[in-house]
């Protein structure tokens, strides 16, 4: 392939993305370390709207909560999603497929519409406690939605399958033959499982827990909707501040604190992953 | 044993609220309890009789054709050099032509609100439609390169060796052979598209409303089951387009498993 051929096919993309991707992330940078005044914008190099984040216990307490949200959902995740991709990767069932629809068809509904489900179960005069309180189990409703622990059943049911996907492709790669021969050595099952299956699958882990963990701290529609506006986490401050407050300077600085974090965490991912998952994610 | 029931119980979380939605725009009472209050198509009629729905619905859906159509085209001419080339850098550049599939959405939505509004350019239809091509074309470059990483290029020299120009070789053999992963990637950038809310919400105003933005502005407000509806009908046509892939490329090659 020559080298016009290369820039031909290549280039439409990479000039897109130069300008609708990279551009406007760096100006992003630059508009949080300007001032605002008046509506205006002033260009300077000022550090104040970092300095008024990393001092404000407000703010500290929103990234607390948010990176404690995302390791639960993480840890959640792991557990419910490695048994099911265990499954998924072994089964030879003629039902496969239609396990894999089922992972991915949540991935392919609107995320509005998953927490617009979650809203119908939980919600005060939701499904589960009109029913809890019509058949006399219970007289006042349970508290099962604008808190935490609606905001990680949410968030747990969007970024399962991601999690699911990544370990998957991990656990499939697994010679069969290595648990066999461990068998035979003597290992009983749950042995084998822990020494050699477990060990084996820790980069899909790793990668898996990444990518959850990633999303989740940069999820705003979870928490405003299941949540309520009352579970604070750093994406619906940028939200506030962009679209209701207009502090544009102040929300470009607490968008850049989230892509610091998501750049670390996504050079790690690709760090661990290299070419061991070529999937959708 | 034990690994089938926690399975079971584990799909049985990741479709429950999706069953509940459709139930609930089925059920003919203001809130779904159990046991159903009997069976009504009311909400689907409201969904179907609200303009500001039906533009909603039309809007996204035009805007899900025409980014299909740009990233399949821009997606597959990038994935073929990205797979074949032998040149220094395709690594990094590999990374960086995937990384809005990696960076959270909610970051190149307000990176290109500021943006488009520094230009005059904000709550336009061509800044929407390129916001969207520039995260769905990663899914193209993916699902392409996974068919073209797969396809023998002796059969592309052995149609030059009979006389093909390299350019016609392409179209009539490489393109039939990877038509799959291509046609998935288009089916699946248009899934993106249609149900894309975090990007669509920094880059829209009252007169441009995609679908899951006017869901989003409903439910603000009410909570009555014409969402139901509306949800219901989005999740019909995201089966369709799974089943759409199956078809195609098939989920095992798709998901890469």
């Amino acid at each position: 392939m020559t080298r016009g051929a290369r820039v031909l096919l290549l280039g439409p993309y990479v000039l897109l993305l130069a300008v609708f991707f990279t551009v406007p992330l760096l100006l992003m940078l630059a508009i949080s370390l300007s001032r605002q005044s008046f509506g205006q914008l002033e260009w300077t190099l000022t550090p104040q709207h970092y300095i008024h984040f990393f001092t404000d216990a407000y703010y500290l307490g929103v990234l607390a909560d948010t990176l404690w949200l995302g390791a639960i959902t993480t840890v959640v995740s792991l557990l419910l999603g490695y048994p099911l991709a265990y499954h998924l990767a072994l089964t030879r069932s003629r039902w496969k497929p239609l396990l894999i629809v089922f992972i991915l068809s949540p991935l392919l509904v609107g995320i509005v519409i998953r927490c617009y489900g979650w809203m119908i179960l939980l919600a005060d005069r939701g499904l589960i406690n009109a029913t809890l309180v019509q058949h006399g189990w219970l007289t006042t409703p349970l508290p099962l939605m604008y808190n935490k622990f609606g905001v990680t059943v949410a968030l747990v049911h969007v970024f399962l399958p991601f999690m699911v996907l990544s370990l998957t492709g991990v656990l499939k790669r697994i010679e069969p033959q290595l648990i066999e021969a461990s068998q035979t050595l003597g290992a009983s099952p749950r042995r084998a499982f822990f020494e050699v299956t477990l060990p084996l699958s820790l980069p899909g882990i790793l990668a898996g827990s990444l990518l959850v963990f990633s999303l989740a701290i940069s999820s705003f529609v979870v928490p405003i909707l299941v949540g309520g506006f009352k579970v604070h986490v750093l994406p619906m401050v940028v939200y506030e501040q962009m679209l209701s407050v207009f502090d544009w300077p102040f929300g470009a600085a607490n968008a850049f604190v989230l892509l610091l974090i998501s750049v670390a965490l996504i050079a790690v991912y690709i760090k661990v992953t290299e070419r061991a998952l070529r999937g959708i994610v | 044993m034990i690994l089938r029931v926690s399975v079971g119980l584990v799909y049985a979380f990741l479709l429950l609220p999706m069953v509940i939605v459709v139930l609930a725009a089925f059920n003919a009472g203001n809130y779904f309890t159990f046991p159903p209050q009997g069976f009504s198509l009311k909400w689907f009629a409201n969904f179907f009789q609200r303009r500001e729905f039906m533009q909603a619905l039309w809007l996204s859906t035009e805007l899900a054709f025409w980014t299909a159509v740009a990233s399949t085209v821009i997606g597959t001419a990038a994935a073929i050099p990205l797979v074949r080339g032998r040149f220094r850098g395709r690594d990094l550049l590999n990374a960086f032509v995937t990384s809005p599939l990696l960076l959270p959405q909610i970051l190149t939505g307000v990176a290109l609100l500021q943006f488009y509004t520094l230009l005059k350019m904000q709550a336009s239809y061509g800044a929407l439609l390129i916001g969207h091509i520039v995260v769905t074309t990663p899914y193209v470059i993916r699902t392409v390169t996974a068919t073209l990483t797969h396809f023998d290029l002796a059969l592309e020299e052995a149609a030059q060796s009979l006389g093909a120009h390299p350019v016609r070789a392409f179209f009539e053999i490489t393109l039939g052979v990877i038509k799959p992963g291509v046609v998935a990637g288009a089916i699946f950038a248009f899934a993106i598209s249609f149900d894309n809310f975090t990007l669509s919400l920094f880059l829209t105003s009252a007169k441009l409303t995609p679908l899951p933005i006017e869901l989003f502005a409903y439910l603000k407000y009410s909570f009555d089951p014409t969402a139901a509806a509306v949800s219901a009908f989005a999740i019909g046509v995201a089966l369709v387009l799974v089943l759409g892939i199956a078809r195609f490329m098939g989920l095992e090659e798709f998901t890469g498993f």
